[in-house]
């Protein structure tokens, strides 16, 4: 924190200022996007407060079966790999945080490679073998490929929430007669809980908004919501109100989530290496 | 350590290591062998036949590849660089006492969060040159002429727009980060520059910046690198268009496989994109190791 000048805080409060209705602009037209009536999506001047609101885009959402198997799928694709991300994640990264072997920069190497190739390297191969096993539009190539891409920030979010525990923690612990498995279970996770609800909503964000993988691998049963918006928008008459109610729903839940771990998920976006 | 505690610690690594490694290496050596064949879905008649480098050749000797290269340098060095400048002026105002700011910067997250899909349809909507209220208020202001053809499919607008859209969602993330990194810098630099009577400007260039770099270089790196695989905003605000005008590689590569349903050409687009990931993969570790990160 540095002493600022009078001068100086007038510049912050307007940049601030900028970056509030920057912000706030597209959001708060497709909040009330979402509550108008079909007609005054289309006035002409665009209308942002139109003389009456209505509830009819949400139960439009909710009231279509296909829309609900949308909502469904993405709790329950976003669910499985991020549990299969914490099954995976958290015991390698609490071993490369405690155990140090020469190989372990190979691993991070590797880890690190994974979370940084671009997903359309990887999309074709999975469309082409899921094809070949006969599991297309199921719901695992879709699972597996969202694992795969939230493991790594699992291994090196929770890597550093093990490095900030004092290994004497466990040690005393095991002093006391605690197994390893013992003193892992009873001291360190309570200690890492806050880091592993963090680790865990960073790898539900990347499933939920993920859509490359999801457009390609998912058919009519198994899509979720972000394939759902994207084949409405692009037909020729997009229904504007129903698919804004469709977006806040879709976005909402992450924004919730992603607000109360705020500082944790930029150090897991950086990989650790901002505090 | 003895060896015992070696092997418990492979047992703990080894089951996230074996699926990242399967699921990581066997697409890749997927796209590799694909890559050297010549394969098109839409002429099974054809078969498979082996290609040797002739993907590549047309590849790399194609100008459109180029012109592809070029127009996604010029979204990654556009969004990168505009969300440097607007993450900089954002963490610096934030880093100051005010009551409030915490909201402010919650507020200011949110775009962060949001899925890239719908940030491509709330730009979409709100450009709209019928009913879209931006499109509108450039209007408003005597800008008329800026939007006399639609903004997204202008060959020349549509990828500043994209950049725009690209700054609205990842300027949050470039600020933040920027902002963990002012908070990190000691206070005792700037007492002693106070002290030397040094201007506001001077202590921002000479003390700020410099040891800011860690930071700066974190975010454009890691920036560079999800910017370079941009697909969803594109997919949903242009399909590429007009023409090819916002097409970037990794929308060429799917461009080719999944509408010309050409795996061996896309494979060998998806080759080059993952060759230029791998250069700047590098380039972090290096910076990882060159103590450039304070993990």
């Amino acid at each position: 924190m540095i002493r600022r000048k009078p001068a100086q805080k007038i510049g912050a409060l307007i940049v601030i200022g900028l970056a509030l209705v920057w912000t706030l602009v597209p959001l708060l037209w497709i909040v009330l996007s979402s509550f108008k009536f079909e007609t005054d999506q289309f006035s002409i001047p665009p209308n942002w407060f139109p003389d009456r609101f209505t509830l009819e885009n949400y139960i439009a959402f909710f009231s279509n079966s296909e829309f609900v198997r949308s909502l469904f799928n993405s709790v329950f694709i976003t669910f499985s790999s991020t549990i299969i991300a914490l099954l995976l994640g958290v015991p390698a990264a609490y071993a490369l945080a405690r155990f140090n072997w020469k190989h372990s920069n190979t691993v991070a190497f590797v880890v690190l490679l994974a979370r940084m190739t671009p997903p359309i390297v990887m999309v074709l191969p999975f469309f082409m073998l899921s094809r070949y096993l006969g599991i297309s539009q199921t719901y695992l190539p879709i699972i597996l490929a969202l694992s795969f891409f939230s493991v790594p920030f699992a291994v090196w979010m929770m890597r550093g929430f093990f490095q900030e525990i004092p290994v004497s923690l466990e040690e005393a612990a095991m002093i006391d007669g605690c197994t390893r498995f013992q003193s892992l279970r009873r001291v360190i996770l309570p200690l890492v809980m806050p880091g592993l609800s963090a680790t865990s909503i960073l790898c539900a964000l990347i499933a939920w908004n993920e859509f490359l993988f999801a457009l390609v691998l998912t058919g009519r049963d198994t899509r979720p919501l972000p394939v759902l918006v994207n084949m409405f928008v692009s037909e020729r008459n997009i229904e504007w109100g129903v698919m804004s109610a469709a977006a806040i729903i879709t976005v909402l839940p992450m924004i919730i989530f992603g607000l109360i771990v705020q500082n944790d998920l930029v150090r897991g976006l950086t990989m650790g290496s901002s505090k | 350590m003895n060896s015992s505690q070696r092997i418990r610690g492979l047992s703990y690594v080894l089951p996230a290591l074996v699926f990242i490694v399967i699921i990581f290496m066997i697409p890749l050596t997927y796209t590799v062998v694909m890559s050297f064949l010549r394969w098109n879905l839409l002429r099974p008649d054809l078969g498979i036949r082996a290609a040797g480098f002739s993907n590549f050749v047309r590849l790399f000797t194609d100008k459109f590849t180029l012109d592809t290269v070029g127009r996604t340098f010029y979204f990654v060095v556009g969004s990168v660089f505009l969300e440097l400048l607007a993450g900089l002026a954002i963490a610096l105002s934030l880093d100051t006492e005010f009551k409030g700011w915490k909201i402010a910067q919650s507020i200011i997250l949110v775009p962060f969060m949001i899925a890239p899909v719908v940030v491509g349809f709330v730009w979409r909507f709100i450009l709209n040159n019928d009913y879209g209220p931006v499109v509108h208020f450039i209007r408003q202001i005597g800008l008329g002429s800026l939007v006399e053809r639609p903004l997204l499919s202008n060959p020349s607008a549509v990828i500043p727009v994209l950049i725009l859209a690209d700054a609205w969602q990842y300027t949050p993330f470039v600020a933040l980060v920027l902002l963990a990194g002012l908070k990190s810098i000691p206070q005792e630099p700037y007492e002693a520059a106070y002290v030397d009577g040094s201007s506001a400007l001077q202590r921002f260039l000479f003390i700020t910046l410099p040891l800011l770099k860690p930071s700066i270089l974190v975010a454009v790196v890691i920036r560079t690198l999800t910017s370079l695989r941009v697909f969803d905003t594109i997919f949903i605000m242009t399909g590429g268009g007009p023409g090819t005008a916002s097409e970037t590689l990794a929308f060429y590569g799917y461009r080719i496989a999944f509408q010309s349903y050409n795996i061996g050409f896309s494979s060998a687009i998806n080759m080059l994109t993952f060759g230029i990931a791998i250069v700047f993969t590098v380039i972090y570790m290096k910076m990882i190791k060159g103590g450039a990160i304070y993990d």
